[in-house]
């Protein structure tokens, strides 16, 4: 089976700095892919190069077949193929209540009735989001404020949903609340990018694993075997 | 503007609040401009009080075209096919106009510093007060009084309320609660106001950021279009400088309200109406300037966020 995201010599930043440097990647259909490395090297700029936000230089990003990058597919026409993104830092609409940003999810979908169901489904996976249904989005705690990114994502009904640090100033409870329902997803057949500084998390939950630094992949093997490469151990892992 | 009948003191207020209420709608409609396209891009658009006296002019043209030049004429065909014209002309011209000065001037800028879309912003302000110097010439311009009469509507009050006051609470209100629904309840309000709180984000949900700045430019150009229609109509005197004083006027009382945030404008220019023409009756209409820019002062010490713009939830 072909890649569902295929991701070649990627090229991507702002102004006059580069920040991706021939980043590849791939994600097959119904895996879980973790990003991992420090601060700055360039994790979200790849995650919302892949989203259309920021322009691609040079490279290939071939999505379930096409190539956003030859074909030049805005940003709000990616979602529509099937990608979509729980940013870094959130980004709720913060005087929107919770529903409402759930619906606004939902702004490329046509089927009122199927966006109701996935309401529906995201409230009985999130049940503090139902209690504060009617509550602004900014009001909410960080870890409330991430289920609803999280939930705000999966309302496109995406092939591959980009999670960028969804485990990031949050209680370590919560942590492993969030992970679990990576697990979930991706049982449901979400397959998944996630960015992590997390390390030790986003390999347990993954199949495989990329690292990042400089922008630039410097390894990249199954999750388990990153789990135990002294080298990765003593970078990422704090040991 | 009203005459006033008022003899005792308590008329003599409630007139001067009628006033204020009816010139603080016209602020407003002006104000919903500014305070849209700032909610969206945040640059404050100074060339909106001259698009506004662009509108006016263009007015003054139908009624020219049409024939409708007089008092006389007010009530007969040509006068009510002026204003038909007019309300459906200007609307559509200032919302070409600005949606054109968008493309061609701020959204290259779009990336750049704050500072650049300003400063051409009040280049483009100049150049538009320079075309109405051109059109027009620089002497103030009767505006042919076309609506029918001045009917105290509620005359035994002891105050005025003309069929002219009725007409701007007439068109201004409904055109208020207009955009409020769309902003509320359309497709294209909802990437409106999602836009204003997070651009980005905006754009992961699939919204087309650029069509929704378009459409702010169009539909703030559109109200400033409305307003001029009824300016004219109501003032019946139009000049090229108008632009700027009303265009301050609005500006303020959109950042009195709460800048980006669609009923802090609505307050905001019935507030600084209401201030101008209390204290202008008051303490002197030599003051009036100073009164309402001392109050505006003052407001912004204790919420520096203007009225509601802390409070309300709603950007644009």
């Amino acid at each position: 089976m072909p890649p569902l995201l295929d991701v070649r010599d990627l090229e991507a930043g702002y102004g006059p700095i580069n920040v991706l440097h021939r980043l590849s990647l791939s994600v097959d259909p119904g895996e879980i892919v973790a990003m991992i490395g420090a601060n700055g090297a360039g994790k979200s700029t790849t995650l919302m190069t892949l989203s259309g936000v920021v322009r691609a230089r040079a490279g290939r990003i071939v999505f379930d077949g096409k190539d956003l990058v030859a074909d030049r597919v805005p940003a709000h026409m990616i979602v529509r193929l099937g990608l979509a993104q729980s940013p870094e830092g959130r980004k709720i609409f913060p005087r929107l209540s919770v529903l409402e940003n759930l619906q606004m999810g939902a702004f490329t979908r046509t089927d009122p009735d199927g966006v109701a169901k996935d309401i529906e489904k995201a409230f009985t996976m999130f049940p503090i989001l139902r209690e504060r249904q009617h509550q602004a989005g900014g009001l909410l705690s960080g870890g409330q404020q991430q289920m609803l990114a999280i939930a705000r994502a999966l309302m496109a009904r995406p092939k591959l949903l980009l999670l960028d640090e969804p485990s990031l100033g949050l209680a370590p409870q919560i942590v492993v609340q969030i992970f679990d329902v990576i697990r979930e997803l991706n049982r449901q057949g979400v397959s998944i990018l996630l960015v992590e500084q997390n390390a030790r998390m986003a390999l347990k939950v993954a199949h495989r694993g990329y690292v990042l630094e400089t922008g630039r992949i410097t390894f990249t093997d199954k999750a388990d075997v990153l789990l135990h490469d002294p080298r990765i151990r003593a970078a990422y892992l704090g040991e | 503007m009203t005459p006033l009948l008022a003899t005792d003191p308590a008329a003599a207020f409630g007139q001067f609040v009628l006033i204020g209420l009816v010139s603080g709608l016209l602020y407003a409609l002006i104000a919903l401009g500014y305070t849209m396209v700032y909610g969206i891009v945040e640059l404050i658009n100074f060339a909106h009080g001259d698009l506004f006296m662009l509108g006016c002019m263009l007015c003054l043209q139908v009624c020219l075209a049409v024939g409708a030049l007089s008092e006389a004429d007010a009530g007969t065909g040509p006068a009510v096919l002026a204003i038909a014209i007019m309300l459906l002309v200007a609307p559509v011209f200032c919302a070409a106009l600005n949606l054109a000065v968008d493309r061609a001037v701020y959204k290259p800028l779009r990336t750049a510093p704050k500072l650049a879309p300003l400063v051409s912003a009040i280049g483009v302000s100049f150049i538009f007060m320079n075309i109405g110097l051109f059109w027009r010439g620089p002497t103030d311009i009767s505006f042919p009084k076309l609506l029918l009469g001045e009917t105290n509507l509620i005359e035994g009050s002891g105050m005025g309320f003309t069929t002219k006051d009725l007409m701007v609470v007439l068109v201004t209100i409904p055109t208020m609660i207009g955009l409020t629904l769309f902003v509320r309840y359309t497709s294209l309000g909802k990437a409106m106001r999602a836009t204003a709180q997070n651009p980005t984000a905006a754009q992961l949900m699939g919204i087309n950021v650029d069509r929704v700045i378009a459409a702010t430019f169009a539909i703030g150009g559109a109200l400033a279009g409305v307003a001029s229609v009824v300016y004219g109509l109501y003032f019946n005197s139009v000049n090229y400088q108008m632009g700027f004083q009303n265009g301050l006027y609005a500006f303020t009382a959109a950042v009195l309200g709460g800048i980006g945030n669609i009923p802090g404008a609505v307050l905001g220019g019935v507030v600084i109406g209401l201030i101008k023409a209390l204290g202008g009756a008051y303490i002197g209409a030599e003051w009036s300037e100073a009164l309402i820019f001392g109050i505006l002062i003052v407001i912004l010490l204790f919420r520096p966020n203007g009225l509601l713009g802390a409070r309300t939830r709603e950007k644009v």
